[in-house]
């Protein structure tokens, strides 16, 4: 596969982030959450076009599953069983959330990073988008509120890592990466759960209230 | 046979030994006299092949470097070197082990019923095995596993006797102390490796002069606070006092005798081995601080009624005279004056043997005594010869023995010590014969109080008439206490005899030292074990003082026997009373008897009297009922240096308390700033 079109797919896994961040619907966030679990199967499947590994096929398909099916149906049930089609606010504001993902996005590009980004030196423009990627999502996790939209951040910080390991030349054995994705269905489904519990009991879903957790 | 004992399997079959020791006891945790035979047999079985062990190694002059096994890892090897100084340690703590846990069979039945026998042998054990990997590793992390697994078991064995609070409390400050003193080796080691990229001692000693100045200086003070809260110096000796009189008096006397010492023989390691050649100011600063702690623990010893209190304060003082030929060794040698630092290293070896063995001796003696008197405060002994003449006479032994009196074994080393500050003073620049003159001057000072305290202890437990009830029933200590005590305090009078052999040892020991490697000894023994000084400037015979010693008792017992006694008829009746009835009031207490010594070092000490007066009406206070004075010294360290050092750590606590306000957010924020730093650190 060109090396254009992996680009092409990891700015999409960029903007889905920068998306997440500026969406105030769960839906959209949800949404884009397919949209880059999608591209990350595709990812994947072009893995599978270049080795013809059967079990990175097994992987694609599970992750297609997982990610791209199951997860965000979970989720819209979520949002419509407990009404969360709007999500609570942000930390910061707007503009101030776009000068952090611009300087973030600026880091991850600068020389100082250049030991990180130049593993697969043909690969060091992907590599610094897919950093700055992880840091955003990282971002996203501390700007957001909503235990929903944490749950959508953390999977994307896991999405964004991923794909930074598929173009350092990290990558696993299928089976592991299978087993990983295993373990990150289950969490989704126990994520969900203790969110519906946080919200019957609080009656809101923004992760502030949580301190008021006592014995 | 010997070949094998001598060999790398044979160090494992020790090792492996004391690991049976320690499973077993677990196994009979419930059947308190099958776990103390097992404990006691394997303790006393691994402890002699420890002795045969190291003493093959020192004669075939042999050493040894082997992996117990290969891991994956880089930097964890668990790698051994058994070269001479190494085996020099495993004797030490092997004889001393030996005699403690021959000791621990009869002291522990004491805790039938009460305790799980089990545990303490296991802890025992574990305690026995990790002294000797500490003076046999070679890898840094295998060290540490060591050291922490050393520190851990004794903690465990302080607060075994876990009823009484006040044991509870020494082993939380031991605790304490040991992870401070822990984090500042890790630093140190940390350092080393940043530097020599290597773990491996002999790779830091390979490349250690990559490592810049600034670096090592740090790098000696973290050994020096690190390694010397082990030893107990001052000011981080405060654990000490507290944690040995806490555990079983077995067990405070392996803890006296030979645990403190793995600081030494850290010490030694680094500053005169891996290290070496390390700055002059170094070899000053270890002087200084041996000067403050043999002077300062003797003071405290001195004010001490509590007889282990006492003894740890002892160890303080000793840690302070070992340090005072360690810190010459390390100053000679930094002037390249080669001789006379393999004298204060000799010199200082020679103390650490001897104060293994006089100081376990100690302890143990005042385990017997404490074991039959339930009570520590030396206040309420007196007249226990009548009742425990062995114990007696072995206290006696120990007594004289760290009192540096000829011919026991103390005399001989600090009579090296003294002549390494001697030459010192002789050879050095006005600046340093100053530090020279003042080192050998609290030598003196330090022998002349510990003579005094050992005195005030002696009579106090043993002589005079019994100061309370429970003494009319004492008994002597069983039979394997007694074997102990007297095997002890007969090395304690061999050691002596043969001070000229013994320095020949571990003068070998010392020229094994790649530093020292073809250096000529500075000090000659004759056949006649005599030790003479290579310029001439000092001579001393152990057969010689024995001898005239003895032919001075045997001159006063015929005297007595047959000069005085045959004219003179002995009759017996009271003692003159001026009138009034003789009883233990009469007597000077141990308080009262360091009195005026505490008095004229008040400055120093902060002693603090109080009176306190009873009368027979409340209402007429004309005639006293009875007068108590009590006479207590305040601890100076904890009010001027730890307790403002807590009250600074609790503020900054509660400061730093703000950053943790509940929010799940801001504690990812944290994270996500911290790999954010972490990356422009490392990248």
């Amino acid at each position: 596969m060109s090396i254009l079109f992996l680009q092409f797919l990891v700015d999409v896994i960029f903007l889905t982030l920068v998306v997440m961040h500026l969406t105030k619907k769960n839906f959209v966030a949800v949404v884009a959450f397919g949209v880059q679990s999608f591209v990350l199967a595709l990812l994947f499947f072009s893995s599978f076009l270049e080795t013809g590994n059967a079990s990175i096929l097994l992987m694609v398909l599970f992750t297609f599953v997982i990610k791209v099916v199951l997860a965000p149906m979970f989720f819209f049930r979520l949002i419509r069983k407990n009404n969360l089609s709007f999500s609570v606010n942000t930390y910061l504001n707007m503009p101030i959330t776009l000068i952090l993902i611009a300087v973030l996005t600026f880091m991850a590009h600068s020389n100082k990073f250049l030991p990180l980004t130049h593993i697969v030196p043909e690969h060091q423009v992907l590599l610094s988008l897919t950093l700055s990627s992880i840091f955003i999502a990282l971002f996203l996790i501390v700007n957001r509120k909503e235990a929903l939209s944490q749950i959508l951040s953390i999977l994307s910080l896991e999405n964004s890592i991923v794909v930074f390991i598929i173009f350092a030349g990290l990558e696993q054995s299928p089976n592991l990466q299978i087993g990983i994705l295993f373990n990150i269905f289950v969490w989704i489904m126990i994520a969900t759960v203790f969110v519906s519990m946080i919200y019957k009991h609080f009656r809101s879903h923004d992760v502030t209230t949580m301190k008021n957790l006592t014995d | 046979m010997i070949a094998f004992i001598s060999s790398q399997a044979g160090f494992l079959v020790l090792l492996s030994v004391f690991a049976v020791g320690a499973i077993g006891s677990l196994v009979f945790r419930n059947h308190d006299t099958w776990a103390n035979v097992w404990s006691s047999f394997f303790a006393l079985f691994g402890s002699l092949v420890g002795i045969i062990f190291s003493l093959l190694m020192l004669i075939q002059g042999r050493e040894m470097s082997f992996s117990l096994f290969q891991t994956s890892f880089v930097f964890l090897q668990f790698s051994l070197r058994i070269d001479m100084l190494s085996a020099f340690f495993i004797f030490a703590i092997s004889l001393v082990g030996f005699f403690c846990s021959l000791y621990g069979f009869g002291y522990v039945k004491h805790y039938y019923g009460k305790y799980s026998i089990g545990v303490l042998g296991f802890l025992y054990h574990i305690l026995l095995g990790s002294l000797l990997l500490v003076v046999t590793t070679s890898n840094a992390l295998f060290f540490l596993i060591a050291w922490e697994t050393m520190s851990i078991a004794s903690y465990f064995l302080v607060v075994y006797d876990r009823r009484d609070a006040s044991n509870v409390k020494a082993g939380f400050l031991y605790l304490i102390m040991t992870y401070v003193g822990t984090a500042f080796i890790i630093a140190f080691f940390l350092m080393a490796y940043k530097y020599t990229g290597s773990f491996q001692f002999d790779v830091i000693k390979l490349h250690h002069a990559l490592i810049p100045q600034m670096i090592q200086n740090a790098m000696f003070a973290c050994a020096l606070i690190g390694f010397g809260t082990k030893a107990g110096i001052i000011p981080f000796h405060i654990w000490l006092p507290a944690a040995h009189p806490a555990a079983p008096s077995h067990v405070s006397a392996m803890m006296s005798g030979v645990m403190i010492k793995t600081g030494i023989y850290m010490m030694i390691r680094l500053f005169l081995d891996v290290l070496a050649p390390v700055p002059l100011w170094w070899g000053e600063v270890v002087l200084v601080i041996g000067m403050v702690s043999s002077i300062l623990g003797v003071l405290y010893a001195l004010t001490e009624h509590d007889i282990k209190r006492l003894l740890a304060y002892h160890s303080i003082e000793n840690i302070g005279i070992i340090l005072l030929g360690i810190g010459s060794s390390i100053t000679f040698y930094a002037l390249d004056m080669k001789s006379l630092a393999l004298l204060g290293l000799i010199a200082g070896l020679f103390h650490t043997i001897n104060h293994a063995l006089f100081k376990s001796l100690l302890f143990l003696g005042a385990g017997s005594v404490i074991d039959q008197m339930h009570t520590k405060n030396m206040e309420e002994y007196g007249g226990l010869i009548r009742y425990m003449p062995q114990t007696a006479l072995f206290f006696l032994i120990g007594s004289m023995a760290i009192s540096a009196l000829p011919p026991f074994n103390g005399f001989f080393s600090e009579w090296l010590t003294f002549q390494s500050l001697f030459q010192g003073i002789a050879t050095l620049s006005f600046s340093l014969q100053f530090i020279f003159v003042l080192a050998a001057g609290s030598l003196a000072f330090t022998g002349g109080l510990a003579l005094t305290c050992f005195v005030k202890a002696f009579a106090g437990i043993f002589l005079a008439r019994p100061r309370s009830k429970e003494v009319m029933h004492v008994k002597e200590s069983v039979l394997s206490m007694r074997l102990a005590m007297g095997g002890l305090a007969f090395l304690s009078i061999l050691f002596g005899l043969f001070a000229g052999f013994v320095t020949e040892t571990i003068a070998f020991v010392g020229q094994r030292l790649d530093i020292f490697h073809n250096v000529k000894v500075f000090v000659s023994v004759s056949s006649m074990q005599t030790l003479q000084l290579t310029d001439g400037f000092a001579l001393v015979s152990a057969p010689a003082i024995f001898s005239f010693l003895a032919i001075i008792l045997f001159g006063v017992f015929l005297l007595v026997r047959f000069g005085i006694n045959s004219t003179q008829k002995i009759s017996f009746g009271d003692t003159w009373d001026c009138g009034t009835h003789l009883d233990t009031r009469m007597e000077i207490t141990t308080t009262g008897f360091a009195r005026s010594i505490i008095l004229v070092f008040k400055n120093v000490l902060k002693p603090s009297i109080q009176q306190t007066v009873k009368y027979h009406d409340a209402k007429s206070r004309y005639i006293p009922k009875s007068r108590t004075v009590t006479m207590s010294v305040g601890n100076i360290y904890l009010t001027h240096f730890y307790q403002p050092l807590q009250k600074m750590i609790d503020e900054a606590s509660l400061r730093s308390k703000t950053i943790q306000g509940g929010n799940i957010n801001m504690y990812i924020s944290y994270i996500f700033l911290a790999l954010i730093l972490s990356l422009f650190v490392v990248l």
